[in-house]
């Protein structure tokens, strides 16, 4: 397993990896990459997510 | 044990029970027995709840016995999905991680179909946590499909669909955040529906992704469906996410025809987008040609492709989740099983822009699919794109992720009904799914339940289990 996976994953805290986690590690984030190519940039300045935020907060 | 009582359904037992023809204590009892001689086949349960079972039988046996009948799901059996809590029951989310975690209140559901009188017959299967599987590297085996054991049930709600089509029960619950109620109901030939978000609580079920997730009924009958949402639907201030919206009568359109109703067919998903098997094509043009000719009109409708739905989705999701799931990731990974794992570190390595990015972007698909849907009384696509898979092919299961188009309501929060419309030539059932505006279910069931009468899909039932 490259170095540089394992790096990756202990920044990250995920220092218990073993080398099977490391390859699952890898196919997810690979799998991540293409969906994140297809997002968007560029939005208008101005459009703001969905907020679940409430400043008087939730009824209990 | 009669077949007639492993098939009967919700709406047909609970008339049964009101008129003190069917006890209770009797169906009950013979449920759990087929389930006993049955399940080691199916692995569709992973705790049996039987004196609970036994206890709230008789109870609702005595009430219905001196006059205080307390609607449909009185003395009718149910079961949950292993991540909604019970009180004094494990909520395992069918993973090591949660082993002996015994919930110390019930979930918002599961109080609203006690206080109906429904009778809880046990925690059945899932994928570990609602999002990988199926799994061979967990302590309880996965599920099987009733059509073909070696064929994939579907998931995450795997237990609830294949045991619907098993005959153990009329009513269940599922989960859904890319399509866990409809993917079993899908691959097993029964109703599971996602209402719109906010429409049913959360409170009191694990979380796999705050913003995408739904819970919602699966039944094998359209009109079963109805009355269980019934009973779950809900506004509850506990949960963020739960809508202050009215519920209507979700059986006041049942019975009627679709003259006149505007139909959307949302074609591209599974034709151009995706290109679906044929069979399940072939399925999905007849039963848009069946209800053009009832008297709906009928129009192709454009949405953004599949895939920015579910890129957007798939973000959402494993941001979400592994917000959920870091600590024990960091701890524990070895007690994950290996599909729930790889699925969860997707989102390790996310930014926080790029979340929030999914985040924006979603309203955009949202604003979208609202414009199409703006002269269209529903939507019509397909749940799934193929038949169920063998649950050893690897490669098959993994393309199941991809390869439906259930993550776009996810993502806009439109409710989602899944219903059976055929079977493939090798006797598996293929589907399709009706999609509506922000709660408006009720013209979902209004629609299905004209199509169910006319095809008859759901009488069938798993040939090997037919007594």
């Amino acid at each position: 397993m490259n170095e540089e996976l394992r790096d990756k994953a202990r920044a990250l805290g995920l220092d218990r990896l073993t080398e099977e986690h490391l390859r699952q590690f890898e196919r997810a984030t690979t799998g991540m990459e293409r969906h994140l190519r297809r997002l968007p940039r560029g939005m208008p300045v101005a459009q703001e997510p969905a907020h679940v935020y409430r400043a008087k907060g939730e009824a209990p | 044990m009669s077949g007639d009582l492993a098939y009967l359904g919700l709406a047909e037992a609970a008339e049964l029970i009101r008129a003190k023809k069917l006890s209770p204590v009797e169906y009950v009892t013979a449920l759990l027995a087929r389930i006993e001689r049955d399940d080691a086949k199916y692995n569709t349960f992973i705790a049996l709840t039987p004196e609970r079972a036994m206890t709230a039988a008789r109870a609702a046996e005595a009430e219905i016995a001196a006059g205080r009948w307390r609607g449909p799901f009185h003395g009718v059996p149910y079961a949950l999905k292993d991540i909604i809590d019970v009180e004094g029951v494990a909520t395992t989310a069918h993973s090591k991680i949660l082993m002996g975690n015994t919930a110390r209140r019930n979930a918002v559901v599961t109080e609203r179909l006690e206080a109906a009188g429904g009778v809880l017959l046990g925690k059945l299967s899932t994928h570990e946590f609602a999002i990988g599987g199926p799994s061979f590297d967990l302590p309880w085996p996965p599920a099987r499909n009733p059509w073909s054991r070696d064929h994939f049930c579907g998931g995450s709600s795997s237990g609830s669909g294949a045991g619907l089509a098993a005959g153990f029960f009329p009513a269940a619950l599922g989960t859904d955040t890319g399509g866990s109620i409809r993917n079993p109901a899908s691959m097993c030939g029964i109703t599971g529906m996602k209402a719109t978000y906010g429409r049913v609580s959360r409170r009191g079920v694990a979380p796999l992704a705050f913003s995408l997730d739904h819970i919602g009924p699966m039944t094998r009958t359209v009109r079963d469906n109805a009355l269980m949402l019934q009973v779950i639907a809900a506004h509850d201030p506990g949960d963020p996410g739960s809508a202050d919206e009215p519920v209507p009568d979700y059986r006041a359109l049942l019975g009627r025809d679709v003259g006149g109703l505007r139909i959307g067919v949302i074609r591209h998903f599974y034709t151009r987008d995706v290109a679906g098997d044929p069979e399940q094509v072939e399925a999905l043009d007849a039963a848009v040609k069946l209800l053009a000719e009832a008297g709906a009109e009928v129009s192709e409708i454009m949405l953004p492709a599949l895939q920015d739905f579910s890129a957007c989705g798939q973000i959402i999701l494993a941001a979400e989740a592994y917000a959920v799931h870091e600590q024990w990731l960091k701890e524990r990974p070895e007690d994950y099983g290996a599909r729930a794992r790889e699925r969860l570190l997707a989102g390790a390595t996310l930014r926080a822009v790029d979340y929030l990015q999914a985040v924006r972007w979603r309203l955009q698909l949202r604003d979208r699919v609202a414009a199409a849907f703006a002269d269209i009384d529903l939507g019509i696509t397909a749940s799934s794109m193929d038949p169920a898979c063998r649950i050893d092919d690897d490669q098959a299961l993994a393309a199941n992720y991809w390869r439906q188009a259930r993550m776009p309501f996810n993502v806009t929060g439109q409710p989602g009904l899944v219903i059976p419309a055929g079977f493939s030539k090798s006797g598996l059932p293929l589907s399709m799914q009706l999609v509506g505006h922000p709660f408006g279910e009720a013209m979902l069931y209004r629609v299905a339940q004209f199509y169910e009468d006319a095809t008859g899909w759901t009488k069938r039932h798993p040939p090997e289990l037919s007594d």
